[in-house]
């Protein structure tokens, strides 16, 4: 981090293959929460850490890993995410704010929780759902379509929709104790 | 679209799908007018959405995280390489640019 926030720009280059091998893997998994997509992420990911070369202002201060996930999104990620979708906007019924806090939102209770944290909570929280409430998020997060889950699941298409929606909702429920408690 | 003026949780599982599948922008201009005015007005959409991202980053994110570093690194710093070209051809043009404005203005200077 010393090296990054250098005035000399080629040292600043220099810091950078160590920092982005260190950081890589939670800045990729962080876009991807937005992106869904590798290949878009790693081009935006591109982006981001040039432009922290270019600007590590904001990373002066930054002490600990969550924070240093924390400032990036903040200040470099959401702004490349934006820029993604800021061309597609004309053609939306979306409103720019709308379509910011879809794409590149603020970050809510869950988002500033760490991958670990995330993972127990969910794990905790998976286990206190209903068993066809379970196995319909599992299912869902093998890949598998709503039409294939309500073949799984003996029930029609929009039962498993609504199903998804309000399992989604105790979800974040439950995270949210889980967050505060901690 | 086949389907005009879901419900807020088709919407949901359908803004779902599409993350999870990378494709992000079909869903974006999949909205008719109304289903982004339920959208907005949703409170629910939004708790829900916040899940959905979260499940996206712990259940899919692997696949993007296997990427080669080494070889992502080196594009990071053709990145760089390149704006730093940019921005030493922009100095320079500037600094070539800046006398010769200073010149003419000393020459029209001088009559008055």
């Amino acid at each position: 981090m010393k090296g990054l926030t250098a005035p000399d720009v080629e040292r600043r280059r220099r810091a950078m293959e160590p920092f982005v091998r260190a950081t890589f893997d939670s800045f990729i998994r962080c876009l991807y929460r937005y992106l869904g997509n590798e290949v878009e992420c790693e081009d935006v990911l591109e982006d981001v850490y040039a432009d922290i070369w270019e600007n590590p202002q904001r990373l002066r201060n930054v002490t600990t890993e969550k924070e240093l996930l924390r400032t990036v999104y903040l200040y470099y990620m959401r702004k490349r995410l934006r820029e993604v979708y800021r061309r597609m906007n004309r053609h939306l019924y979306l409103s720019q704010k709308d379509l910011t806090n879809l794409t590149a939102p603020e970050l809510g209770v869950l988002e500033t929780m760490s991958q670990t944290e995330l993972e127990q909570a969910l794990r905790r929280a998976l286990g206190r759902l209903k068993a066809r409430e379970r196995r319909a998020i599992e299912l869902w997060m093998e890949g598998m379509s709503s039409r294939a889950i309500a073949n799984e699941l003996k029930t029609t298409v929009g039962a498993v929709k609504m199903l998804k929606f309000r399992t989604m909702l105790k979800l974040k429920k439950m995270l949210s104790e889980y967050c505060h408690a901690g | 679209m086949l389907d005009t003026n879901r419900k807020i949780q088709e919407l949901l599982i359908d803004y779902a799908g599409s993350l999870r599948d990378g494709c992000v922008p079909v869903f974006l201009k999949s909205l008719t007018r109304q289903e982004g005015r339920a959208i907005a007005s949703s409170e629910e959409f939004w708790d829900a959405a916040e899940v959905v991202r979260v499940l996206n980053g712990v259940g899919f994110a692997d696949k993007a995280a296997t990427a080669d570093v080494g070889l992502f690194t080196s594009r990071v710093d053709a990145n760089i390489v390149s704006r730093l070209k940019k921005a030493k051809t922009s100095s320079r043009a500037r600094r070539a640019a800046g006398p010769k404005s200073v010149t003419k203005t000393q020459k029209t200077d001088k009559p008055i």
